[in-house]
């Protein structure tokens, strides 16, 4: 059966392009999400500074937390804030055997003029050259300062004044080792070791301190990297699941497209002898060499179209720049295998098609059409629904928040699968629906459109299907972002009970918040920190893994936060307010165990428990408290609430004034919620460009399912012009086809998002419409009008260039 | 135990829905006999070629192949047994485009698993001959060679029936008459042929003709002459229009 499957493949061609083009795009695709996935659980980050060390001691970044109240059971949770060692340990490591060099490593901002640094101590330069004194500081020669001049340099929301000692080749500024350790806002604890030893498994340090070798040696230099594997993992498994799930059902339309092309071919053949089972084989055989042809021609492309993706993402800030790329041989086996599985289950899918297809048919004038709603059909059918259902009920009666987007993604899946199933009947249904409105439009070549969509509502479904899914799965994707990020923003705002905004770099000094504090027209000022804690005890059954945000506040009324119990004013030491979402029966008065960013143990005394909108729930603490636990370890933030009746614009004016000749800008309102918009903006940017490429995927296969459908109608449109109709009526009863099929498409599409998007927007929102600009919506709709349009006339003007006699004696 | 017949139906029933094609048919086609199938359209003639050649199961009653009773068989069996025994030459040629006119030929063998033999296949095209076409297309063939490589197809795997199915229906007088003489050539050489034709020249090639009216046996004619068979359908015609089918 082999050799007949490749005899038809090469006599056929044109009908398999379609498949082949299917496969090759989800070869890619899924090449290009596995190499990324490869990228994010390897997450080689080579060093650059610490390039010298064989190996770099580090905090441990995570640490065990029970997962619930009864069981004993725990789960490894990640820190938010960079843990440090005490300096004291480097005596420690230089004790290990096989260690010859150990120094401790401080990172710190500066600022020269506008330009931001990363300061060091000199001993971790490695630089020839006496050490920089206590005035003096060692710059990069690009900063173009010459040698024994004396610069201004913003230090902790300061200026100084330090000698330009030495210039060297590095991007950072480096200060005798003492100041540095001061300066760092953490004494006599450094970020991280660089140590050469001979022999980096002998280091052993006890609990609480990684050891980092190889490719790991980066992640304490670039701690953001950490996040990127978390990131990409998620990211790469749900894109490449989705591209798959999308390319099955591509390339099995594609193939069921072709077996209902050659019906009578394959009946001749159940009828000299053929069994299903053989002719099932022979399906199978043609897909696979389809799929070993696309696979093959996609190993080239797999890692490029990765390479690229990766590129995007950290150009977007997405994922750290320092994260090396890497898209072995394995990403290539798991698509080849994916690619393979899809076109092995398609083949299934049409094959047993196939194994229907009775012998008579071969004998028969015509081919009767069958009934299409087969018993798989129906129960996937109730089974997607009903899985679309529970997860609408879990969405509404569960999810708080933004969390809600969580469920609308397999949502929206769910729906199309279901919607897709039925989409013959679905079809036929809406035909008849829209019979009345297309006859009042166009004439018998509408009612002929019409007709024909409504009696072959089977082959007109595998044209509706993609653009069903593109409409369903764009709209979705989309309005689901642009209702987070107005979300997002709108409890921002809500919660943000301040009029402008200090910032500094390098952090705002006690003498600028003094300064700030005396201007005209300011009624209250706050140092802002945020970061993220865990409560440990006693236990919150609320917790999640991320633990909660925590806010660091000296005055708690720039906060939106009302109070149920105690007093806000009290927040200073050690101190806390809880949000009363947190499930720990403690009150008022009594103490709470938190574990902050950087895994500090601190016990607090509850001073007031808070109600905050759901899913927003976050810790407030004192910024002094909160700061001294952050990578940073300054607040860099001042909110500002003007007092009543000063105007946005005289409040800047005046801050502007207070804080003149200090490294700190003044911005108003829209400067805080454009930089929290600016984390939302990267999620939003990935869920883009996953929309993109899935509808792009999805584009090329409305294409191919119509360019298919039309040119075997060649025979049909010649019959209609020998019958009398002249060509432009043949393709304006194409055209009336292609927006028929626009129509239905779009119109299931739209059920289909609505099922996900209407439950997260009354969580979300609290409205059934989602936020977002109308203008998305109309580009869906045009680009799936215009699309279907396009495929549909574009082959009849083709198929109609030959004369009609020629085209009936063509045969099919 | 071998029986001088190479189908036999007993009272076989088909209906489609509330449509009866087929109203209790028995009727026997002794081996190494031509017999052709005849009757106005709407009679059940294909409907009665579909059950006897196990391309389709009848409502009720039995067929038998070559002594082998074909309700018993499953799917894959009759399919099987569709491979071994029966030979088809259809109206519509029906050769599979993407195959050469040899490959078309030995298409069955391969589907049994069978090795073709060279010169089998060689003598069949010979047969038709066809010697000089091995390698064509069957769309650079006419449709009279289409029709004679079906015919090589249909015999290649030494079948104990023939089934034909208007095997002249898309052919001028001529190629038809050839084709009919490969036919009745073959009857000699030990085949069963069953054709079902409205054509009472074709019939004429067969050594008995059986009437089909209404999805009953409405007569039967031994060694015919096309204006013998003419007749008689001028009458079937006549007495299918008397009687109303199935009370509509």
């Amino acid at each position: 059966m082999f050799s007949l499957a490749l005899r038809t493949l090469r006599f056929r061609t044109g009908g398999f392009i379609a498949a082949f083009v299917a496969a090759f795009l989800g070869a890619v695709i899924v090449s290009a999400c596995a190499g990324l996935m490869e990228t994010g659980i390897r997450s080689a980050t080579p060093p650059h500074r610490l390039a010298w060390a064989s190996a770099v001691v580090a905090g441990q970044q995570e640490f065990e937390m029970r997962k619930n109240s009864e069981k004993p059971k725990t789960q490894a949770v990640a820190l938010s804030e960079r843990v440090r060692l005490d300096r004291s340990m480097a005596d420690t490591i230089r004790a290990m055997p096989g260690v010859s060099t150990v120094v401790g490593e401080v990172n710190f901002p500066v600022s020269l003029g506008k330009q931001p640094l990363v300061a060091h101590g000199w001993e971790s330069a490695r630089l020839p050259g006496p050490a920089p004194r206590a005035d003096e500081v060692v710059l990069p020669a690009a900063s173009g300062v010459p040698v024994g001049s004396t610069v201004d340099l913003a230090v902790q929301g300061s200026m100084r004044q330090y000698r330009v000692a030495q210039v060297s080749d590095r991007p950072d500024a480096f200060f005798a080792d003492n100041v540095a350790d001061q300066l760092s806002g953490h004494p006599g604890t450094v970020d991280y070791f660089g140590v050469v030893t001979d022999n980096p498994a002998a280091l052993q340090l006890g609990s609480g301190v990684s050891v980092l070798t190889g490719d790991e040696r980066g992640l304490a230099e670039f701690p953001e990297a950490q996040a990127s594997g978390g990131r990409l993992i998620p990211l790469s498994g749900v894109a490449g699941g989705l591209s798959l799930s999308v390319a099955v059902f591509v390339i099995a339309s594609t193939l069921m497209l072709s077996v209902r092309q050659r019906q009578r071919e394959l009946a001749l053949l159940r009828a000299i002898g053929t069994t299903p089972r053989q002719l099932r084989r022979m399906v199978l055989g043609e897909a696979l060499v389809i799929g070993v042809l696309a696979t093959g021609a996609a190993a080239a492309l797999g890692p490029v179209f990765g390479g690229w993706l990766f590129g995007q993402f950290t150009s977007g800030g997405f994922i750290s720049p320092a994260v090396q790329f890497h898209q072995g041989w394995i990403p290539m086996i798991i698509a080849a295998g994916a690619t393979l599985l899809a076109v092995g289950i398609s083949a299934l899918v049409a094959g047993f098609r196939v194994g229907r297809i009775r012998p008579t048919e071969a004998l028969a004038e015509a081919s009767v059409p069958r009934g299409w709603l087969t018993p798989l059909r129906l129960i996937l059918a109730i089974l997607c629904f009903g899985g679309g259902t529970a997860l609408a009920i879990v969405t509404l009666a569960v999810m708080t928040g933004p969390i809600a987007a969580s469920t609308a993604g397999p949502a929206v899946m769910l729906w199309a699968i279901g919607v897709a199933m039925i989409s013959p009947g679905v079809t036929k249904l809406t035909a008849i629906l829209l019979q009345g409105p297309m006859r009042l439009f166009s004439g018998v070549t509408g009612w002929l459109a019409i007709t024909n969509t409504r009696n072959a509502a089977t082959r007109v479904a595998g044209a509706v299907t993609p653009i069903m899914l593109a409409v369903g799965i764009a709209t979705a994707n989309i309005y689901l972002q642009t209702t987070t990020t107005a979300a997002s923003a709108q409890s921002f705002a809500e919660d943000l009970r301040a009029d402008a905004v200090v910032a500094g770099p390098t952090g705002v000094s006690p003498e600028a918040i003094d300064r700030i504090r005396h201007a005209d027209g300011v009624a209250a000022v706050s140092t802002y920190v945020s970061s993220r804690a865990f409560i440990t005890a006693p236990f919150d059954e609320n917790q999640t893994k991320k633990g909660y945000p925590a806010l660091g506040l000296t005055d708690a009324t720039t906060n939106a936060a009302t109070v149920v119990k105690g007093n806000l004013a009290d927040l200073k030491g050690d101190t806390i307010a809880l949000p009363d979402a947190a499930d720990v029966s403690r009150s008022v008065g009594d103490s709470v165990t938190l574990r902050l960013g950087d895994g500090t143990d601190r016990t607090l005394r509850i001073v007031a428990i808070v109600q905050e909108r759901a899913g927003a729930e976050q810790l407030l603490l004192p910024a002094e408290l909160l700061a001294g636990h952050t990578t940073s370890g300054l607040a860099k933030q001042v909110l500002v609430r003007a007092a009543p009746g000063v105007d946005q614009a005289r409040l800047t004016q005046s801050l502007t004034a207070a804080t003149a000749g200090l490294p700190v800008s003044v911005g108003d309102r829209s400067t805080l919620a454009a930089a929290n918009a600016k984390n939302d903006e990267t999620g939003a940017w990935v869920n883009y460009l996953l929309v993109g490429m899935i509808v792009g995927y999805t584009v090329i296969s409305v294409v191919n399912t119509l360019v298919m459908a039309t040119s075997r109608r060649r025979r049909e449109f010649g019959l209609q012009r020998l019958g009398g109709f002249t060509r432009g009526q043949v393709l304006r009863m194409a055209a009336g086809e292609g927006g028929l099929i626009a129509a239905i498409g779009i119109l299931l599409g739209t059920v289909v998002s609505a099922g996900a998007i209407v439950p997260f927007c009354l969580v979300a929102t609290g409205r059934v419409l989602p936020d977002g600009p109308i203008s998305i919506y109309l580009v869906i709709v045009a680009t799936a009008v215009a699309l279907a349009l396009v495929a549909a006339v574009v082959p009849a003007w083709v198929a109609t260039r030959t004369r009609p006699v020629t085209a009936v004696a063509t045969g099919e | 135990m071998a029986t001088g017949e190479a189908v036999r139906l007993e009272s076989v029933r088909k209906e489609y829905g509330r449509v009866t094609a087929l109203d209790g048919v028995s009727l026997s086609f002794p081996r190494g006999g031509f017999t052709a199938v005849m009757g106005p359209s709407g009679s059940g003639k294909s409907t009665f070629l579909h059950c006897a050649a196990g391309l389709d199961r009848p409502t009720s009653g039995s067929v038998l192949l070559d002594d082998q009773e074909l309700g018993k068989l499953s799917e894959t069996q009759l399919t099987k047994l569709r491979r071994d025994k029966i030979g088809f030459v259809f109206q519509a040629f029906n050769l599979l485009p993407a195959l050469t006119v040899e490959q078309n030929v030995v298409l069955p063998l391969r589907l049994a698993g069978r090795r073709p033999d060279r010169r089998r296949v060689a003598e069949m095209l010979g047969h038709v001959g066809l010697s000089d076409r091995r390698k064509h297309l069957p769309g650079q063939l006419s449709g009279g060679q289409q029709q004679r490589v079906a015919i090589a197809r249909a015999l290649v795997s030494r079948p104990a029936v023939l089934f034909a199915d208007e095997p002249t229906g898309a052919l001028d007088t001529r190629t038809a008459g050839e084709i009919l003489g490969l036919l009745s050539e073959s009857v000699r050489g030990g085949l069963t042929v069953v054709m079902v034709t409205h054509d009472p020249v074709a019939a004429s090639y067969a050594d008995r003709v059986v009437f089909l009216a209404d999805g009953r046996v409405a007569g039967e004619l031994l060694r015919p002459t096309a204006a013998a068979v003419a007749e008689r359908m001028t009458h079937l015609g006549a007495w299918a229009d008397r009687t109303p089918v199935g009370g509509f």
